[in-house]
């Protein structure tokens, strides 16, 4: 198991107040801005800036970017350990 | 009939809605680069006020628009009891009193202007201004008051900055409603006051007559424009048709233009369906920045200044077209003589509102 | 004839439709009272965890509105119910929760910044409903039932056909909201001043 993943999905329920759904709930590869994934809205997208800065100290000026990162948990979790890497 | 004069707006322009007028005529701006104020020390767009500052500036902005309206009518009806004052604001005097944003100033205005009745505080976000407008207007036109003042007041604050910074809406230049290259909002503060009364006798200026409008929700998202303009249409849609007002009539739009991406393509949107888009059309915003509670009150004074001096004004920061449906926006000032205006706002809630100004 | 067809009391430890408890406060919950209330009723909307205290209260006082008069979406058309909301303290206590968010070294939220306005409980109710209708939200020092009075004959007299007033004072110290629903209707209870005073201090019957 990604320990990464698994901290990211218990990081976007608490940011976001996911309330109804937990860890289990989240693929790894769920869209999460598609009504068939989980569905999250423009402000939750900046809420997941927000989240990266708090957690993991990245810094997303560009709400651009995020559009990618954001994809899935799977691309989050790459975008991290991308912007860890360099 | 509804009138409505008096007008006073208190900006970075000018404290007078005629030296606002001739900044405005003069295509000038509030907005200036302020050093340092963002939430991470970045140098921000503002139009602020320069003299006012230290505690109380909401409180003070009031009564001062409310001081300068008494000069321009007969003040005997200030203290009368048919007359209302009511206040539109977003955040009040947040940074005075978080937990009682508008209480002390409602007192202190009622105390000091000797008022009958406590004011009404209507905080409704970016439409706050039109829809009090409205609220004045309807109680007027159903005999609830003879008379009522409507002041629009908002303040700077970081609370405010720091969020629309969250937002990632503040633009990095001043705004530039419209345009092709629009990044976001510039924040403004100011005071706008104005009478409404259905009496002509009590403004000591000839005033205009105002057309009150109606509000409409998009249904849609809390802080999202529709993407079909569903709000603003019906909104309009039902102000022109409860004056029996055909878009002929109409000789110029004053439009919200927030200067977002998403809101002012919203409203070409909808002006589009509303078969308005050849109407002359400007944002205020590129002189004001976005004064929130206050711009509908502030803007409406600009329209009837507009009026009275029979110039449509420029849309400042707007260069190319930057809307999937086109617009016909003000490029510069030019003389034309004015009949009937359009006022539109909309904002977080999902809120449209929109009212007309006729002249006598 | 102006009438109360359905009203909603909902206080710190109880809620109460048409004047009979549909909730208790269960103490020692882990759940918010509103959340205990949204569970309790079965509701699937996940958007209601991400509401604040006002809307999250709008949202369930208007729901049960809802419940207790059946058939009130189909009797209008989209823009014939107008909503007209007042409190005392606007969204003091989400604005407050705003500038915890960056005081000692966070960022602000995004997510509580579109909440720090009062009329947001008026965009979730008209969004969740679909209503396009009029929208109102007031700042009054305490529940003046002339007020709402005075504004609803505005809005019914010109393009409404129905209303839903409500008083929303909802702060980390006090929870006092009262929505009623306001019909054309031969008989019932008659909006007015009087009726609209005792109904908001509605006690519940044991």
């Amino acid at each position: 198991m990604d320990s990464l993943k698994e901290d990211l999905k218990k990081q976007i329920i608490e940011q976001l107040n996911l309330e109804d759904l937990t860890v289990a709930d989240i693929a790894d590869d769920a869209l999460l801005f598609n009504d068939q994934g989980l569905g999250l809205d423009s402000i939750d997208a900046l809420e997941l800036i927000v989240l990266l800065e708090k957690y993991h100290g990245i810094q997303l000026t560009n709400p651009e970017e995020g559009k990618e990162a954001f994809k899935s948990v799977d691309t989050m979790a790459a975008y991290i350990r991308k912007r860890k890497a360099a | 009939m509804i009138y409505i004069g008096a007008e006073v707006i208190i900006s970075p322009l000018g404290d007078t809605a005629e030296d606002n007028w001739e900044a405005l005529s003069e295509n000038r701006s509030g907005i200036v680069l302020a050093p340092g104020v963002g939430f991470n020390k970045e140098d921000i767009h503002l139009s602020q006020i320069a003299w006012l500052n230290g505690p109380l500036r909401f409180q003070r902005l009031v009564i001062k628009a409310l001081a300068a309206l008494k000069e321009r009518i007969d003040a005997s009806i200030l203290t009368s009891d048919r007359t209302m004052v009511l206040i539109s604001s977003t955040k009040g005097a947040l940074d005075d009193n978080l937990h009682d944003q508008f209480g002390e100033t409602c007192s202190a205005v009622m105390q000091q202007f000797n008022l009958a009745h406590l004011p009404v505080v209507i905080s409704n976000a970016c439409i706050s201004g039109v829809l009090t407008l409205n609220v004045a207007g309807n109680m007027v036109e159903a005999g609830q008051y003879d008379h009522v003042i409507v002041i629009g007041c908002d303040v700077a604050s970081d609370f405010v900055l720091y969020g629309f910074q969250s937002l990632f809406a503040v633009s990095d230049k001043p705004c530039a409603p419209f345009d092709a290259a629009r990044k976001g909002i510039t924040l403004g503060e100011g005071c706008g006051a104005a009478l409404v009364s259905g009496m002509q006798s009590v403004f000591k200026d000839k005033p205009l007559e105002l057309l009150t409008g109606t509000s409409a929700n998009d249904a849609n998202h809390i802080s999202g424009p529709s993407r079909t303009g569903e709000g603003l249409v019906r909104c309009v849609g039902r102000t022109m048709q409860k004056h029996g007002i055909g878009t002929e009539k109409i000789d110029f739009i004053c439009a919200h233009g927030t200067g977002t991406v998403f809101n002012d393509e919203m409203e070409a949107i909808a002006f589009g369906r509303l078969s308005l888009s050849d109407k002359p059309l400007n944002s205020l915003k590129g002189y004001f920045g976005h004064t929130l509670g206050a711009a509908g009150v502030i803007e409406t004074a600009v329209c009837m200044q507009m009026m009275r001096n029979s110039m449509l004004i420029k849309s400042l920061g707007y260069c190319d077209a930057g809307t999937s449906e086109p617009l016909n926006i003000i490029l510069k000032n030019e003389p034309k003589k004015l009949r009937t205006i359009l006022k539109t706002a909309s904002g977080f809630g999902g809120g449209n509102a929109s009212l007309m100004i006729r002249d006598l | 004839m102006k009438v109360i067809t359905a009203y909603c009391n909902l206080r710190a430890d109880e809620c109460l439709v048409n004047g009979k408890v549909v909730a208790r406060r269960e103490v020692g919950s882990e759940d918010s009272w509103f959340k205990q209330i949204y569970k309790q009723q079965a509701w699937v909307y996940p958007k209601f965890y991400k509401m604040d205290m006002l809307s999250q209260a709008g949202y369930l006082a208007s729901e049960l509105i809802k419940r207790a008069n059946p058939g009130i979406s189909e009797a209008y058309s989209d823009d014939e119910i107008a909503l007209v909301f007042a409190n005392a303290s606007s969204s003091a206590d989400t604005d407050r929760r705003f500038i915890q968010s960056y005081e000692g070294g966070g960022s602000p939220s995004p997510s509580l910044f579109v909440y720090t306005l009062p009329n947001i409980v008026l965009g979730e109710i008209a969004i969740l409903n679909k209503w396009y209708g009029e929208n109102m939200f007031a700042v009054l020092p305490k529940f003046v039932p002339g007020f709402y009075l005075d504004y609803s004959r505005i809005l019914l007299a010109s393009g409404s056909r129905a209303l839903l007033g409500g008083w929303l004072e909802v702060t980390a110290g006090s929870t006092d909201v009262f929505l009623f629903m306001v019909e054309e209707k031969e008989s019932g209870t008659e909006f007015n001043e009087e009726n609209l005073l005792h109904l908001s201090q509605t006690v519940a019957a044991y």
